[in-house]
């Protein structure tokens, strides 16, 4: 009996309270940037936020669609100009204290005067009205569609604790190294150098059913050799940052899983519509579209670990066409050259060597041109400095490398965010291609205020045709999210919403 | 002491003071041009790539960017009296502090080179220069050859792969093993700190990661050193006094290491503290073969990053370092030569 | 010059100096002697092990390392070269001035010189890459920075060795202007001294723009630039000859070099040593 009281209290020694066992070790190369749920657009930011704060609505990992969270239940009025949200009443912040419509206003007027970049995807939002405790109204400017998906990035945070150490830069300082969420965990050790530490929160309100961790410790591992010896060794559970060649070896290997998460992370070669004359040229944007391999990509660099591009979107998106993006062909595209007089164009692509995938890229895409007798300039960046030169015609390149990180999977996120002739390069957005079509703008602007999903999805078809017959860009691959883990590891799943996280408030250990 | 040499060194030390005072003037107008003239627009990279026109104007304003260079220049060198250097725009946090938390981890694998490097070299020298000509000489000779030009990081990664990856004698990378990795110190050296608090297994974990590093940033000074041991101490040895000393029957061994060696070693002192400039900038190699934290590895992630200030900032602190370690080698050198004495004001 | 082969005393000598002009001859010859071209990438064939075709195997772009180091020679050195022309030019005539004003011009110069000496070259290539842009131009930059202080202490001490010599005093009193003197007699009479120093520089400059390339700074992807290519195929570690045959190159190359330069040193003047190794007070 005494054995089975010690072996019990071991058993539960790992706990921190009944429903949660274990500790997590997750390897991450890249330390986070801050906890400031402002950037919670980087990836490095959101990785640990993601479980940490709550919000309105959310992506379960595994859905394309949202479910509630904090808000019970929302309706749409006005013209889809406001929404009212009901609130849970029984949320409560890690230190105690309850979430109320307050909190979700503060939060939002935070940031807006903080300008995050989480607000770039919450289009028309005006303003919010507190209606009592536990219901909200959000105002719109304009109705837009993909509103409540927008919403799964804005962490609610704590007004009596935010509020005070606002300062004078809208609270950047404090929030930068502080957390003030309700979410299932609570950052109790944060040494970006080192490690990052969180703990489950016992309050949390949806309770702790199920199999989950006490603890989630993120070790930051420069060094791809260091995260495969740990995670050999198992002092690491989850170790994203394998070498290409590590993650096809241990894929026969049982004790580990590797998980390749849906691609919706496309990449791609944005081709200056509004740069010198022959780029204007959309003949001559079709011969470089044709000088590019999509599949020896994918088979070589890739692996094999990501699915086969076909046109901007993602092919297993709603709203997806077929075709619409001319194909590999070197030979027509070496005949549109010759015939009409080309051949000795010298043309500039700017990218971020660092990121090995758009390092080949551009290795290959060079050495096709250079067959068809154009000659392609390369021009190493850094992102910072990249995205500075697009924000000016003169200076924008002819060709530039960017992914798109969609922040919930819905077309516009990809089609309006790249192809927009109000978000182009010079107008602060990612549409690096420059690309201005009043048709298209028409289009993306009717399918963004609209609420039936058909009616959207015929939209997004037409603006996917009209994108690829003016030959705007060249999508270069749609990578998969490959992780590697050991077999210890029971309810991984990729978010298509939350790139390159994981789900850490849903996994246990076995 | 006479008061004559009194006089004379003090002026010497007052001098080189002065010299450094306005080698760092120097220093901090380099660094600051740096961060002028960089292409592109400040107050757009603080600002974001999705922020507003007004926010960006707004953001040119606080920085003081309208203000012409003499003025941002004074008020860059007010800020670097109170120790601002600045924030990362990246981070938010002051650079100051980021640099601090760094500089014990490259100053520990500049000082293990140091070690190696007398240790090793300083031996060897001796060795190639009383056998000289001998089979031992030239094997020595070619070694230091090899050294001298053998890059560093190819060597690191070449140590890397055979002593780490292939065979498990030294660890891959790091400066603690992941069990130890929440091991904190005071004052941020490892070594010092882990024998505070009486914990001899950091200690000595840290002394298994450090070896290969240090090592393989010590190959190309060793080599430097070598041969100038071996070169002055062959000098010396031909010296009258040293002839004068065999003659009355001193061993030879004291000979050597008593009389010839102490003037050798003058000049070698001399390149080993010239050497600590270099060492900090090549922590930069080592640093990322083997992934171990440092002001280097922090400089070059600023450059990806776009982050000026972080850059400069290290640029300074190194530059910093660099001058007050030719101070203290001048002061060093002041002492050990007694020519100096006599003549440091004339022999400027 | 030529006589250097008379100095050349044991076989690693020997083999040195025919490894430097080797590497010399690689690097103007090599558009000729390359069997691929450096730059052709192809990803059907990553990878691949040394082989008759491939001699010293391909990269991760299915690129002919082979190709690239040779080419990597002549890139590599012409940046070197042109490094060390500019350093010494600047360097010789800061030293010249300093020399032959002598008293309170000459202190202040070489002051400013003593701050930069052995200023390490690799942060302030960090630098500049921060405000121009990582490449060649920011490494050479730096490197002409740091550099040019070595020249300016050398060929002052030489001038000022030479000129109280007998016969340049006779030339003055001749009425011979001072800057014939200068270009006629002083400079080509520190000639001999200033090539040992070039050649020992040679190597070193080799190996802090290989270092800068390897960090990301300098030479930038798909440039043949050996330190690059070693940075490049640092992920791929079963493809040991990426890595293993530039790094071998660097090595011959900047230790023949030094062999030379040792040589050299040796021959032309054994006390040249005194002048090089103390730091003048």
């Amino acid at each position: 009996m005494k054995k089975l009281l010690l072996l019990l209290f071991v058993f539960y020694s790992t706990s921190i309270f009944a429903g949660t066992r274990g500790t997590l070790y997750i390897a991450e190369n890249e330390t986070p940037e801050n906890l400031d749920p402002a950037n919670a657009t980087n990836s490095t930011v959101d990785q640990l936020l993601v479980g940490v704060y709550d919000a309105l609505v959310q992506f379960t990992a595994g859905e394309t669609t949202v479910s509630p969270r904090i808000a019970k239940s929302w309706s749409v009025s006005e013209g889809g100009k406001k929404y009212t949200f009901n609130l849970r009443s029984d949320v409560r912040f890690h230190d105690g204290s309850k979430l109320t419509a307050e909190d979700v206003k503060f939060t939002l007027d935070r940031l807006v005067a903080a300008k995050g970049n989480t607000m770039n995807d919450l289009a028309f939002y005006k303003g919010a009205e507190v209606v009592d405790d536990y219901t909200i109204n959000l105002l719109l400017s304009a109705p837009f569609g993909p509103f409540i998906s927008g919403l799964s990035r804005i962490y609610i945070m704590n007004k009596d604790l935010v509020k005070p150490n606002l300062g004078d830069d809208n609270g950047r300082s404090w929030l930068a190294v502080n957390e003030a969420g309700s979410g299932p965990y609570k950052v109790t050790k944060y040494k970006p150098t080192e490690e990052v530490v969180l703990e489950a929160f016992e309050g949390y309100w949806n309770g702790w059913s199920g199999n989950h961790v006490s603890k989630v410790v993120f070790v930051y591992i420069s060094e791809p050799s260091t995260q495969l010896a740990l995670l050999k060794s198992g002092d690491v559970h989850i170790a994203p940052d394998l070498t290409v060649d590590d993650k096809v070896d241990l894929k026969g290997n049982s004790d580990f899983k590797v998980d390749i998460g849906a691609a919706a992370t496309p990449l791609y070669f944005q081709l200056n519509t509004q740069g010198k004359k022959l780029m204007q040229n959309s003949l001559f944007r079709k011969a470089l579209v044709m000088a590019f391999d999509r599949e020896l990509h994918l088979n070589q660099v890739l692996r094999g670990f990501g699915n086969m591009p076909d046109g901007p979107l993602p092919s297993n998106w709603p709203g997806h066409k077929k075709g619409t993006e001319a194909g590999f062909d070197l030979s027509s595209a070496k005949k549109i050259i010759n015939e009409n007089g080309w051949a000795g164009t010298r043309l500039l692509v700017r990218y971020l060597p660092a990121i090995e995938e758009e390092k080949r890229a551009v290795e290959q895409f060079q050495s096709n041109l250079k067959k068809i007798g154009i000659t392609l300039d390369t021009e190493g960046m850094t992102w910072p400095s990249q995205a500075a030169t697009v924000q000016k015609l003169e200076t924008t390149s002819d060709i530039n490398m960017i992914y798109n990180f969609p922040s919930f999977p819905d077309p516009h996120a990809i089609l309006n965010t790249s192809f927009n002739g109000k978000l182009t390069g010079y107008n602060g957005g990612y549409n690096w291609a420059q690309y201005s079509s009043g048709k298209v703008d028409a289009l993306l602007d009717q399918a963004a205020s609209s609420s039936d999903q058909n009616q959207r999805a015929k939209l997004y078809s037409k603006v996917q045709q009209m994108v690829g017959n003016d030959h705007v860009v060249i999508t270069v691959s749609n990578p998969g999210s490959v992780v590697v883990m050991s077999n210890k590891v029971v309810g991984y799943k990729y978010n298509v919403a939350h790139h390159q996280t994981f789900n850490y408030m849903d996994i246990g250990l076995k | 002491m006479s008061f004559e040499s009194i006089k004379n060194i003090s002026l010497y030390i007052i001098q080189r003071i002065v010299l450094t005072i306005i080698a760092l003037v120097v220093l901090s107008f380099i660094t600051f041009s740096l961060s002028y003239i960089v292409p592109g627009d400040a107050a757009l990279v603080a600002a974001g790539p999705s922020a507003g026109k007004e926010k960006i104007e707004q953001l040119r304003v606080e920085m003081g960017l309208n203000l012409p260079f003499y003025e941002q220049y004074f008020v860059y060198l007010t800020k670097l009296s109170r120790g601002d250097l600045g924030k990362s725009w990246f981070t938010h946090q002051p650079i100051l502090n980021d640099i601090k938390d760094l500089l014990p981890a490259s100053a520990e694998l500049v000082f293990f080179a140091m070690l190696f490097n007398i240790i090793i070299a300083i031996p060897l020298g001796v060795l190639a220069a009383t056998k000289r000509d001998s089979k031992t000489d030239f094997s020595i000779r070619i070694l230091v050859m090899i050294g001298a030009g053998i890059p560093i990081f190819w060597l690191g990664l070449l140590l890397q792969h055979f002593l780490a990856s292939e065979t498990g004698l030294f660890p891959i990378a790091g400066r603690l093993s992941f069990s130890n990795r929440n091991f904190e110190g005071s004052t941020g050296f490892l070594f010092f700190d882990s024998v505070v608090q009486g914990e001899w297994g950091v200690f000595w974990d840290s002394i298994w990661h450090i070896i290969l590093p240090a090592f393989t940033l010590s190959v190309l000074f060793i080599a430097v050193i070598t041969r100038t041991t071996r070169s002055t101490l062959m000098r010396a040895l031909e010296e009258d006094f040293i002839t004068l000393a065999r003659s009355k029957g001193i061993s030879e061994y004291r000979v050597i290491i008593k009389h010839a060696l102490r003037n050798a070693l003058v000049p070698t002192v001399t390149i080993l503290g010239m050497q600590v400039g270099w060492m900090m900038g090549a922590t930069v190699l080592v640093e990322e073969i083997f992934g171990r934290p440092g002001i280097g590895k922090y400089a070059v992630k600023a450059v990806t990053q776009s982050d000026i200030h972080g850059v400069v900032g290290v640029v300074l602190i190194v530059g910093i370092i660099f001058i007050f370690s030719n101070l203290i080698v001048d002061i060093v050198h002041l002492f050990l030569n007694p020519r100096l004495r006599k003549n440091s004001i004339g022999n400027l | 010059m030529f006589k250097l082969f008379n100095y050349l005393r044991s076989p690693i000598e020997k083999g040195a100096m025919i490894f430097v002009v080797f590497i010399v001859f690689i690097a103007l010859m090599g558009s000729y002697l390359a069997p691929h071209d450096p730059y052709e990438a192809n990803f059907k064939n990553t990878l691949s092990a040394p082989s008759i075709d491939y001699l010293f195997g391909t990269d991760a772009a299915g690129r002919d390392v082979f190709s690239r180091v040779i080419y990597g020679a002549r890139l590599t050195l012409a940046t070197t070269l042109f490094v060390i022309a500019i350093v010494a030019i600047i360097g010789i005539f800061v030293g010249i001035i300093s020399a032959l004003s002598g008293g309170v011009i000459d202190n202040l110069l070489m002051r400013f010189t003593d701050i930069w000496l052995g200023f390490p070259p690799l942060i302030l290539a960090l630098g500049f890459a921060a405000s121009f842009g990582a490449g060649m131009k920011a490494a050479i930059l730096a490197l002409i920075f740091t550099w040019w202080p070595n020249y300016a202490r050398l060929s002052r001490a030489l001038i000022l060795e030479t000129k109280d010599k007998d016969y340049i005093l006779s030339a003055k009193a001749m009425g011979v202007p001072n800057l014939r003197i200068i270009f006629s007699h002083l400079i080509p009479n520190a000639f001999d001294v200033l090539f040992v120093q070039i050649s020992l520089d040679v190597a070193a400059v080799i190996l802090v723009i290989s270092g800068l390339s390897f960090i990301g700074v300098g030479a930038q992807i798909p440039l043949a630039e050996w330190g690059a290519m070693i940075a490049d195929g640092r992920s791929a570690s079963k493809a040991w000859w990426v890595v293993f045959f530039p790094g071998l190159a660097i090595l011959l190359t900047a230790t023949s070099f030094n062999l030379i330069g040792d040589v050299l040193r040796r021959e032309l003047d054994p006390t040249l040593s005194k002048v090089k190794n103390e730091k003048p007070s």
